[in-house]
């Protein structure tokens, strides 16, 4: 069986970094004036390299691309004869328009997987062409990198590739991030959850035989968590549940049938919905009317953060008022296999050295089911 | 007239679900030993060199045990006639406990039907609601599956890190009534051993109970075979010590040792215990003829270790990496999954049954045959083994 993967470059990723600036957005004049030079091109034929390098299957792949930098230079150096160019972009620099513009053509094309070289800022553009439609794999080459699609360094990517299309990855949630721009011009650095897509993740297994396993899909290991939440509630009727932002909380408040807002926080309690899209002012609100509360958080995001990123509603003043042993952490476990540690920054000295006095905590990744993660509150 | 409605097709699962099996070639061929589990087995019709049966000490065929089976049945008939707790106790049975506490060097022990009814018996009663099971990641199923009839929470350790085990241990203080720490003795896919000791150390420290699975170790490890007790100096202070008759004593029926409370507890809690039907006079029989000959006649034991010092040293020097092993496992760490495979069809051609362990049991990158040594076999035995790993590793261009 023949795997068509879509190919696509952003050109212009990572130039900021050197320079300063956070991301090639809008500023890519300044960025080449400050004597900014492309990566893009360059990383992704570093991966196309060590892919090919790999890669036993490469026959069988049919390869969609776009014209020049933003794809079909890079294959062409590879060595990956006649990819079909989809798209060309009219001018020299390219813009998020013409990567959009891209992702139109590649759906219409049935890829089973798109992989695209940038930063969170593509990865961006992609999600509100793509969506969950198809598969993400992203080589990293932007200068924001929070998304969760990203293989740690291109030779990481390149063996993801090789494994997607031997089947021995399969398809899951991951989370798209980037920078709040809104806060960015009040001065303020802190990045925000945009939406989910599919990324490839390591299959979770179970030993149903002395030596047989039997893999359990994404979703199957997201019942349990659900499982084990809804015992919580049970347990604990008298607390309310704050349910935050991300994939796999969400997953868990549809079980619960109840309509959560993927990317805020609700307030729930005894199962019902109290307050939807909460911010950090209705939370210090909520807190004066429960006396018990519990916050039920999911790392989101490619560097394992559980606070500081995504849910800047959880401010100091709200976790110090909830106390951080009343914080449940639910993971699953293919998630854990990428972040093997998980991060907090809050932004508040006192209560981070609270975390860090810590050093581990306990996760929950199945029903009734825990493993202890390291925790890590030094920033990026 | 009569017309049958269909409403649903009560069987067609069976089907569907061993075909898709066959088509992903995860369905077990079994194998058919003409010969008995002996260390030249006719499997097949094929004769080869036994590498992979859990018979270490070559006991199943040991004429001690088979006299032991023969007179048992003789004096007490084919079958105990029922349950253990109703009219199922035969003298014969005491008699092995008592013994086999003795051998232990622990105040009490108790025979189950099997070490699975063991785990999944008497886990689920040593802990419930407000409890947690600490566990190995690395544990057997079997484990697992006594841990899933539990009430109570779950937790891993890293495999063999006791640094990990207390950082659980010191989450799991704050908030449970009673902590068990289970851990396999001897893990049966690296042959590694857990640190018992360090294990034993820390559970005391915070008034946890330790429950090793000693499956891999009872007769193997330790003085005489006395298990992972004995090999760590610390007799009676694993609070369980189970075990299998099934493995090195070369019969079959799964054991407890421990305090007299332990026991007591057990065989009036272990639903598997209380529910099925007991071990034939025969099998006890051959269970204490197995423990006499461990007692009597250590060279078993020995010559165990040295062929597998032997094995392990001439597989290095041909350049395989046999990984962490300290037992009889001894894993030959081919890497590729395939390759695994098509080395374990080639060393059964060549007369040398031993197979393949892959992703996901092992990492990827890990794939492996997994040898297990037999006390039978002779050094002319394992030098025919080596030859075709050798020969067969080069050809595989794993050398």
């Amino acid at each position: 069986m023949s795997v068509k993967i879509g190919f696509l470059v952003n050109p212009i990723a990572g130039m900021g970094g050197r320079v300063g600036l956070k991301g090639t957005d809008n500023v890519l004049d300044k960025a080449v004036k400050l004597g900014a030079r492309p990566v893009a091109r360059q990383r992704a034929e570093d991966m196309l390299a060590e892919f090919t390098a790999l890669s036993s299957n490469s026959h069988d792949i049919i390869w969609v691309t776009c014209g020049g930098d933003m794809g079909s230079n890079e294959l062409k150096a590879a060595g990956i004869k006649n990819p079909k160019i989809l798209y060309s972009p009219s001018r020299k620099t390219t813009l998020a328009d013409d990567t959009k513009n891209a992702c139109r053509k590649f759906l219409n094309q049935n890829i089973d997987l798109l992989v695209f070289c940038g930063g969170d800022g593509t990865a961006r553009d992609i999600f509100t062409i793509v969506d969950k439609k198809v598969p993400l794999l992203g080589i990293p080459a932007g200068v924001k990198m929070h998304s969760g699609v990203f293989g740690i360094t291109t030779n990481a990517t390149a063996k993801m590739l090789d494994e997607f299309i031997n089947k021995r990855l399969t398809v899951g949630d991951a989370e798209i991030m980037d920078l709040d721009e809104e806060l960015y011009r009040k001065g303020e650095w802190k990045v925000r959850l945009f939406g989910i897509v599919k990324g490839i993740i390591e299959p979770t297994y179970i030993q149903v035989g002395k030596t047989c396993f039997e893999s359990v899909s994404d979703d199957e290991v997201k019942d349990e968590l659900t499982e084990h939440v809804k015992e919580e509630m049970d347990k604990h009727q008298d607390s309310l549940f704050l349910f935050c932002a991300g994939g796999t909380i969400n997953y868990i408040a549809k079980k619960l049938n109840l309509e959560h807002t993927l990317l805020g926080i609700d307030a729930v309690y005894q199962k019902q919905i109290v307050a939807k899209d909460v911010n950090e002012e209705q939370i210090l609100r909520l807190l004066k009317k429960y006396s018990k509360v519990k916050i039920l958080l999911s790392p989101i995001g490619a560097q394992g953060f559980i606070l500081g990123r995504g849910n800047l509603q959880l401010s100091p003043t709200v976790i110090n008022r909830i106390g951080i042993d009343n914080i449940i952490v639910v993971a699953t476990p293919s998630k854990l296999i990428h972040t093997p540690i998980l991060r907090v920054d809050t932004g508040d000295k006192k209560l981070d050295h609270l975390f860090a006095r810590q050093g581990y905590l306990m996760v929950v990744i199945g029903y009734r089911f825990s493993r202890v993660v390291k925790l890590q509150t030094n920033t990026f | 007239m009569m017309t049958q409605i269909t409403k649903r097709n009560a069987n067609k699962f069976l089907k569907d679900e061993f075909d898709e099996l066959v088509k992903n070639h995860f369905e077990w061929n079994i194998r058919i030993l003409e010969s008995g589990s002996k260390p030249h087995s006719i499997v097949n019709g094929k004769e080869v060199i036994m590498m992979c049966s859990n018979n270490y000490l070559n006991l199943s065929n040991h004429p001690r045990l088979i006299k032991g089976a023969i007179d048992a049945a003789t004096k007490y008939g084919a079958g105990s006639g029922s349950v253990r707790a109703i009219a199922g106790t035969l003298k014969i049975h005491i008699e092995v406990e008592k013994r086999l506490a003795k051998f232990k060097r622990t105040e009490s022990a108790l025979i189950y039907q099997t070490g699975f009814a063991a785990n999944a018996g008497l886990i689920p009663q040593l802990v419930g609601d407000g409890d947690i099971v600490i566990s190995d990641e690395l544990n057997h199923g079997s484990i697992i599956d006594g841990v899933r009839l539990t009430k109570a929470d779950r937790a891993i350790f890293k495999h063999r890190d006791v640094g990990d085990l207390e950082r659980v241990l010191k989450e799991a203080d704050k908030k449970y009534r009673r902590i068990l720490i289970i851990s396999d003795g001897v893990f049966s896919m690296d042959g590694d051993i857990a640190p018992m000791d360090k294990i034993v150390k820390l559970a005391n420290e915070f008034g946890a109970m330790t429950y090793a699975d000693d499956a891999h170790g009872e007769g193997v490890l330790g003085e005489d075979g006395r298990g992972i007790g004995a090999h760590f100096h610390i007799e009676g202070k694993i609070d369980v010590e189970m075990g299998t008759f099934s493995k090195a004593f070369g019969v079959v029926g799964g054991l407890i040792a421990g305090s007299q409370d332990l026991v007591n507890f057990a065989y009036n809690k272990s639903r598997t215990w209380l529910l099925s039907g007991s071990h034939p006079p025969a099998v006890s029989g051959a269970q204490l003829a197995a423990i006499d000959v461990l007692e009597t006649e250590p060279e078993h034991v020995k010559r165990l270790w040295d062929n597998t010092t032997y094995f392990k040293k001439e597989l290095k020097s041909l350049g395989f990496d046999t990984g962490d092993s300290e037992t009889p496992i001894t894993p030959v760490i081919v890497g590729d999954s395939g390759k695994a495979k098509e080395l374990s069809n080639r060393l059964f051609d060549e007369g040398v049954f031993a197979l393949p362990i892959v992703f996901p049991m092992v990492a990827r990158d890990k794939a492996r045959i997994r040898t297990m040594m037999n006390a039978g076999l002779t050094r002319k035995d394992l030098d025919v083994a080596l030859d075709k790993f050798e020969k067969l590793g080069k050809q595989l261009s794993i050398l």
